[in-house]
């Protein structure tokens, strides 16, 4: 007996031992990929959990600057054309070589996947891609674009040969989901279970983690407690309000850093019957106040930011004014955070009109943004004090875009007034300005989630014409122009505070906070 | 001799014979100490439900008075308009003490109406289904068969995610959920009843159908639909907490039991105890009295039970 159990003993100290050499890394996630397709759906997760299989020609930093990945180099060679040089000697998970092809194959493919809940096309269309050799790639277009390297920085490359004529289930089983990145993709058991492997053969020398396990825990305080009981080795997505106690931890070590997204709030300004806009006692009217921007401005003037910054997200987020914070690109100094002035909000509503206020209902997801549903009810409070009564309607997020985004008639937007997020993945100004208040034109591409159909002919010019600077400064002078007019004077949305993104790791490990809020494995450092 | 038959004329139990029915019942109910605790507590919990508008410190429903500033405070915390937060408050700022009151109306409601409503339908189709038997019988056991194979949860879920949020939504859901229980129950008892000569004689006065089913067999299928009501609107309060829970169900403004403690739930690791434990001791208690008096009434009603 003694014997037996000796044995046991030593077998799991070995078992204990294997563990810690073998190298695995087990973190639980808040939201989990919708696919293993890179190209199905612009997703947040997706486009994070899925750089560890696949690459991009160019990468960006934790800072989401550029830098080479599977381009070398990429210059302009005349006005409308951008050369993109290909690393040498890189190899897909299968084993055959990275070239030309793959990526012209890439740029075809992505455009066009059926079901796609949110395309890339936003940033393939009116691009035309030709191979010039096996590692020089020609990108055209009808006008000068700059910022075609920052647009290539969110498209994973897949290879042709594994892809060819693959479906997102295919992906999804694993069967087509080659990629050149630092880890192979094992399997996917949805709600369950992400697995990757590491890839020996990897050009950026041999990955530091053997295996990847990413656990989906959606439900916050349960991803605390598993962090706290070591079932994984780091979490994402740390909830607000437990920080503070984390911080005292001594089993946990916090990263933190502000992120690119912005949360703010879309208005109808299209339809003159909006659906959730009513007179003071919940009946339908006619009329919408969304429509003038004096209403706009005082709803904006009657939310306290500060408030909600330390009330409801604890301290962590800050007050924003416009479409990104100052440390990017296309940032304005001219715009502050709007100031709580519920005074001078009940003058300029009266001014236009609405003296009497009018009802509103708030939608917003429940899962999707830091404490959304929360800060949905503290608007609501602070408009029905300044006498906008607002009901309050929140829905898991799968539900929500959908119905946020086309849910209306001729697949307009369903609501009047909702809250939602954005964050810039090309790490500047254009993206939400392109996305958000530009004129909705699907055919060019643009206002693609303007779901408040904001419009103004000026701003749309202005827009266009920064998207087509390539001196850096004019171009951030056009973006900085364009936002004072979308969000200084239409108040075309209203901006409540950028995101502030927690990390948690246990001790000995490191990770350093990225501004796109991605969790990537092959940035967790081993501390002493 | 006429001493002896007085004699027999007392009750086995020992009660005294000129007892009205309902008399009897009450005595024999209140025989056990813990159901009329359990009775005292449904009354109080009623009572709060009933009163919580003028009894509540606060109204937590109306958002112009509910102020994110006084969000999280400790039990006996002053708030902004300067009430004492006797059990603290919310994260959105809300006095528990207000919030639970206005909760348990709700769970109350969507209790005892869904299961009233679910009761209704249930001993309409049950006795629909003992009376007429054959087909009829058949087809409606076997819809009620199908119904009771799938968890209750799954379908109140399922229905909510089509129907949307909001106290009539949920009573819907609640009453699809329960109606097969009563429905099942009331056939057992009915099937019973329905062969007794009683029935067969008033079938012979040529009474109409309803008469009979709704006169005559009713009346004496009810016992056991009062037990298994009683415990199926706890149930039903139990079920609402729980769809609550997961988010689906009420409105976040108007926050029941349920929701309230699903509030808190975040809060658990970083010490704000009480924003989910106080709602949870509520709606526990609530739960455990009506449970104790639908045990009391089981046995009471219970004739093979009788001593």
């Amino acid at each position: 007996m003694r014997k037996t159990f000796t044995a046991f003993v030593a077998g799991a100290a070995l078992l204990a031992a294997a563990g810690v050499s073998a190298q695995e890394i087990r973190i639980g996630i808040a939201q989990e990929p919708s696919s293993i397709d890179p190209h199905y759906h612009n997703l947040g997760p997706n486009n994070g959990f899925l750089s560890h299989v696949y690459e991009r020609l160019v990468q960006q930093d934790s800072k989401q600057r550029l830098k080479p990945g599977l381009a070398v180099s990429w210059k302009p060679i005349s006005e409308t054309v951008w050369e993109f040089k290909l690393r040498k000697g890189v190899k897909w998970h299968d084993g055959s070589p990275f070239t030309a092809d793959d990526v012209v194959f890439t740029a075809t493919r992505a455009v066009n996947v059926p079901n796609s809940p949110s395309s890339f096309g936003t940033y393939l269309k009116g691009k035309t891609f030709k191979k010039v050799d096996d590692y020089t790639v020609h990108v055209s277009t009808k006008d000068p674009y700059p910022l075609m390297a920052t647009e290539m920085s969110t498209i994973l490359i897949i290879s042709k040969k594994a892809a060819e004529g693959a479906q997102t289930k295919d992906f999804n089983l694993g069967k087509a989901a080659i990629g050149t990145g630092p880890y192979k993709f094992v399997k996917w058991q949805k709600g369950d279970i992400v697995e990757f492997v590491r890839n020996d053969d990897y050009w950026g020398g041999k990955p530091k983690w053997s295996k990847i396990v990413l656990k989906p825990i959606s439900s916050a305080p349960t991803r605390v407690a598993a962090m706290l009981a070591g079932d994984v080795d780091m979490i994402d997505g740390v909830p607000t309000a437990d920080i503070e106690t984390l911080k005292k931890n001594s089993k946990v070590k916090l990263s933190q850093g502000i992120s690119n997204r912005v949360i703010y709030l879309h208005m109808d300004q299209q339809r003159d019957k909006s659906p959730f806009v009513t007179d003071k006692n919940g009946n339908p009217m006619d009329k919408n106040p969304l429509k003038d921007v004096r209403v706009r401005k005082a709803i904006s003037m009657m939310i306290n930011r500060p408030a909600i910054v330390e009330r409801v997200m604890e301290g962590v987020a800050i007050p924003a004014g416009q479409l990104v914070s100052e440390t990017f690109f296309g940032h304005t100094p001219n715009l502050k955070s709007e100031k709580y002035d519920p005074a001078a909000a009940k003058k300029l509503l009266k001014e236009a009109g609405w003296g009497d206020g009018f009802g509103l209902t708030i939608h917003g997801p429940n899962n999707r943004y830091i404490n959304d549903s929360k800060i949905c009810e503290a608007i609501a409070q602070m408009l029905t004090r300044g006498g906008i009564p607002t009901k309050v309607v929140t829905m898991p997020k799968n539900v929500y875009f959908k119905r946020a985004s086309r849910g209306g008639p001729d697949k307009s937007p369903e609501f009047s007034f909702i809250l939602v997020g954005w964050g810039s993945g090309t790490g500047e100004a254009s993206s939400p300005l392109k996305s958000l208040l530009t004129t909705y034109d699907k055919s060019k591409g643009h206002g693609a989630s303007n779901r408040g159909r904001h419009s103004n002919p000026k701003m749309d010019a202005l827009v266009v014409k920064a998207l087509a600077t390539v001196d850096d400064e004019k171009r951030r002078t056009l973006l900085q122009q364009a936002t004072e007019v979308g969000i200084g004077e239409d108040q075309g949305i209203i901006p409540l505070h950028y995101q502030v993104n927690t990390w948690a790791t246990r001790p000995g490990l490191r990770y350093d906070a990225r501004t796109d809020e991605r969790t990537l494995a092959m940035d967790i450092q081993v501390v002493k | 001799m006429t001493a002896t038959i007085s004699e027999t004329l007392v009750d086995p139990t020992g009660k005294p014979a000129d007892l009205s029915p309902f008399q009897r019942f009450v005595s024999d109910f209140c025989e056990s100490k813990v159901a009329v605790a359990g009775a005292i507590g449904v009354l109080i919990v009623a009572l709060i439900a009933v009163f919580a508008p003028w009894i509540s410190p606060t109204n937590p429903y109306d958002l112009a008075t509910v102020d994110i500033m006084d969000s999280r405070l400790a039990p006996g915390k002053q708030m902004m308009s300067g009430v004492t937060a006797v059990v603290g408050t919310d994260g959105m700022g809300r006095d528990m003490l207000s919030s639970m009151f206005y909760g348990l109306r709700i769970s109350l409601t969507v209790g005892a109406m869904s299961g009233f409503i679910a009761l209704m339908v249930g001993v309409c189709v049950g006795l629909t289904a003992a009376y007429f038997g054959g087909r009829v019988d058949t087809l409606i056991m076997r819809v009620v068969d199908l119904q009771l194979s799938f968890p209750a949860i799954l379908i109140a879920l399922v229905l909510l995610a089509t129907l949307g949020k909001g106290v009539d939504k949920i009573i819907i859901a609640l009453i699809v959920v329960q109606w097969a229980y009563f429905a099942r129950t009331v056939r057992g008892t009915a099937l019973v009843e329905r062969r007794k000569e009683y029935i067969e004689a008033a079938a012979c006065l040529a009474l109409s159908h309803r008469r009979i089913v709704f006169k005559h067999l009713l009346p004496n299928c009810l016992p056991p639909l009062i037990v298994v009501g009683t415990v199926q609107i706890a149930n039903a309060i139990s079920l609402e907490a729980t769809l609550s829970f997961l988010g689906i169900g009420l409105p976040v403004t108007e926050p029941s039991l349920g929701l309230l403690i699903s509030n808190g739930f975040e809060y658990m690791l970083s010490g704000k105890y009480w924003i989910s434990i106080y709602p949870g001791i509520v709606l526990l208690f609530t739960i455990v009295s009506i449970n104790l008096v639908g045990d009391r009434l089981r046995d009471v009603l219970n004739p093979r039970l009788e001593r």
